[in-house]
C-alpha cells in the first residue's frame, strides 16, 4: 500500500454488539483505495488500524473456506471475491448475510443452518459399511458427472441470504442442504435415498421452494440449488407415484 | 414423518405447466385473434375449421386434459405464490379455492366439449 | 440464545432483488392464463350453442376492449412459455454420457422445437 496521495472510499458497516446495543447501527470508515483490493482486505485494514472492535469471519482469502459471505451493497458476496473497484467511487454498504440471526457485527448464527445440514445426511449411506473386500466401490466419469457440480458447494450461505422463502419458512432446508441432499442421492455409490427422502419430502422442507432462482444466481460455485432441487422434487414425485405400482417401495 | 402429498400437486403443477407453456399461446392465436379477424366469410371458414377440429373426440379428450392439467397448474401457483406474500398459514386452506377452482373448471370443460 | 439481532422480514421483500421482480413477474403468469383459459371455456361454450351464438360471440370478442385483452394474454402465455422452457434445462437435465447437453441446446430441443411445432399445427389448421 502506497502512502503518498492515497485516494480513499467510504465503507459503511453494519454493527451490533449485544451486549450495548439493542438495535444495530451503521458505521462509516474511510478506508485506502487500492484497486487489488477486496472488501475483506478493507475490512481486515479497519480492524487492523481503526476499530479493533469490528468483528467478522475470515479464513482462506481465496474461495474456498466459504467464511467470508456478507451483504455488500444488498447482494450476498464473498467479500474475498468483491473487488473494490466495482464499487468505487461510490460508498460499499457491508452487512451481515440476511436471513439469519447476527451474533456480533457481520458474524451470523450458523447454528440453524448446521442443523439442516446434518439433516440431510450429506454423507454415503451403504448397508455394507466397511466391507471392501470387494474392492473400491467404482464410478464411471458419467456416473461422476450425475453429481459433480453440486458437490463444489463451500457452505458459504449466500444461497439462504438470497432465498425469499429460507427467509420466511423456517421448515424449509433451503437451497445448500437440499443441493447436498440431492448430491449424494445422485452419487452411484450410495443407497441412503430413502432415508434423505424421508427428511427432505416432509412438510415444506424441500415443497416450500417456489423456484425463484436467486441462490443460483449468488452460487460463487456455480452449484445451481434451484435446479438440484427441482431434480430433487421430480424424485420425490416419482417415489410418490411409485407407491402405487409398488407399495413397499415408496418408505411412506 | 410423513412425506409430505404436495408431490402430487407438484407433478401435475409440473405437467400442466408443460402443457400451457406449450399450448396456451396457440390457443390465444386462434380464439383472440384468427377467429374474430377478418370478413364475415373468412370467419365462417376458420370456424368450421375449428369446430371440425374441437368436434373430434380424440382432440375433445386431449383438449380435456391439457385444460385440466393447466387448470391445475394455475391453482397450484396462485397458492404458492400467496404463500410467499405472507398467506403462509394458510398453505392448506389455500388448497380449496386453488384446486377446488381447477376441478370445477375442468368439470365445466368437460360438460362444454360434451355439448360440441 | 439471547443478544442475537433477527432482522424484520418487510412484506414487500418481491421488490428487494431484480430478480424477485421477474420471478413475481412470472408467477403474476398463472393469474392470466387461469383468466384466458374461462375464457377459452367461454368460447367453447359458445361453439357449442351453435353458429349464430359464436358469430356473435366472434363480433364481441373482435371489439378494441377484449383485443386488448387478447394482447395482454398472449404476452402473459408466452412469458410463462419462455420462464418454463428456460427452467426445463435446469429441473431435467439431459446428459450423454459425462456431457450435460447445454442448456441453450436442451431448452431448445424439450422447449422452443416442441412450442413451435405445435403452435405452427394450431395455426395452420385453422387457417388452411
Amino acid at each position: 500500500m502506497t502512502m503518498s496521495a492515497q485516494q480513499t472510499m467510504t465503507i459503511e458497516v453494519f454493527r451490533y454488539h449485544p451486549e450495548t446495543d439493542d438495535e444495530p447501527r451503521f458505521q462509516a470508515y474511510e478506508v485506502p483505495y487500492d484497486e487489488d483490493w477486496v472488501v475483506l482486505d478493507a475490512l481486515n485494514w479497519i480492524k487492523d488500524h481503526v476499530d479493533g472492535s469490528l468483528t467478522h469471519r475470515w479464513s482462506c482469502r481465496m474461495g474456498v473456506c466459504g467464511s467470508c459471505g456478507m451483504m455488500v451493497n444488498g447482494d450476498p458476496k464473498l467479500t474475498c471475491a468483491a473487488f473494490l473497484k466495482d464499487y468505487y467511487p461510490r460508498p460499499i454498504k457491508v452487512e451481515p448475510l440476511v436471513n439469519f440471526p447476527v451474533e456480533r457485527d457481520l458474524v451470523v448464527s450458523l447454528d440453524g443452518f448446521m442443523e439442516k445440514l446434518e439433516a440431510v445426511k450429506p454423507y454415503i449411506i451403504r448397508d455394507d459399511v466397511n466391507d471392501t473386500s470387494g474392492g473400491e466401490y467404482l464410478q464411471s466419469p458419467a456416473e461422476l458427472a450425475q453429481y459433480k457440480q453440486y458437490s463444489m458447494c463451500i457452505n458459504c450461505m449466500l444461497c439462504y441470504a438470497a432465498c425469499p422463502v429460507a427467509g420466511h419458512e423456517d421448515e424449509f432446508l433451503g437451497p445448500a442442504a437440499l443441493a447436498l441432499g440431492h448430491r449424494y442421492n445422485k452419487d452411484s455409490r450410495d443407497q441412503g435415498q430413502s432415508e434423505r427422502l424421508d427428511v427432505m419430502l416432509v412438510g415444506e422442507a424441500i415443497w416450500g421452494c417456489t423456484f425463484v432462482g436467486e441462490c443460483t444466481v449468488v452460487c460463487p460455485k456455480h452449484v445451481d440449488p434451484a435446479g438440484a432441487i427441482q431434480q430433487a422434487k421430480a424424485v420425490g414425485a416419482q417415489e410418490y407415484f411409485k407407491r402405487f405400482v409398488a407399495p413397499k417401495g415408496a418408505g411412506v | 414423518m410423513k412425506r409430505s402429498g404436495e408431490a402430487f400437486w407438484w407433478a401435475l403443477f409440473s405437467a400442466g405447466g408443460v402443457m400451457a407453456a406449450l399450448f396456451v399461446p396457440a390457443f390465444v392465436l386462434v380464439t383472440g385473434f384468427l377467429l374474430p379477424a377478418g370478413d364475415e366469410a373468412v370467419a365462417a371458414e376458420r370456424t368450421a375449421q375449428f369446430a371440425a377440429a374441437v368436434g373430434w373426440w380424440p382432440v375433445k379428450l386431449a383438449l380435456l386434459g391439457v385444460l385440466a392439467l393447466s387448470f391445475v397448474h394455475c391453482g397450484h401457483r396462485i397458492r404458492h405464490t400467496l404463500m410467499d406474500l405472507g398467506l403462509r398459514r394458510f398453505s392448506g386452506l389455500l388448497k380449496v379455492p386453488c384446486y377446488g377452482g381447477a376441478l370445477a373448471a375442468t368439470i365445466w370443460a368437460a360438460m362444454l366439449l360434451w355439448r360440441i | 440464545m439471547s443478544g442475537q439481532y433477527h432482522r424484520p422480514h418487510g412484506w414487500a421483500w418481491f421488490l428487494e432483488r431484480p430478480g424477485y421482480v421477474r420471478f413475481m413477474v412470472r408467477e403474476f403468469t398463472s393469474f392470466f392464463v387461469a383468466g384466458y383459459l374461462i375464457v377459452f371455456l367461454v368460447t367453447l361454450g359458445r361453439l357449442g350453442g351453435g353458429e349464430a351464438a359464436f358469430a356473435e360471440w366472434l363480433g364481441a370478442v373482435s371489439g378494441p376492449g377484449w383485443m386488448a385483452a387478447h394482447v395482454i394474454a398472449l404476452v402473459a402465455a408466452a412469458w410463462h412459455s419462455i420462464t418454463w422452457f428456460a427452467a426445463v434445462p435446469q429441473a431435467m437435465p439431459i446428459y450423454l454420457g459425462e456431457k450435460r447437453l447445454p442448456a441453450p441446446l436442451a431448452a431448445v430441443v424439450m422447449g422452443y422445437g416442441p412450442w413451435l411445432t405445435v403452435t405452427a399445427v394450431i395455426v395452420w389448421w385453422v387457417l388452411r
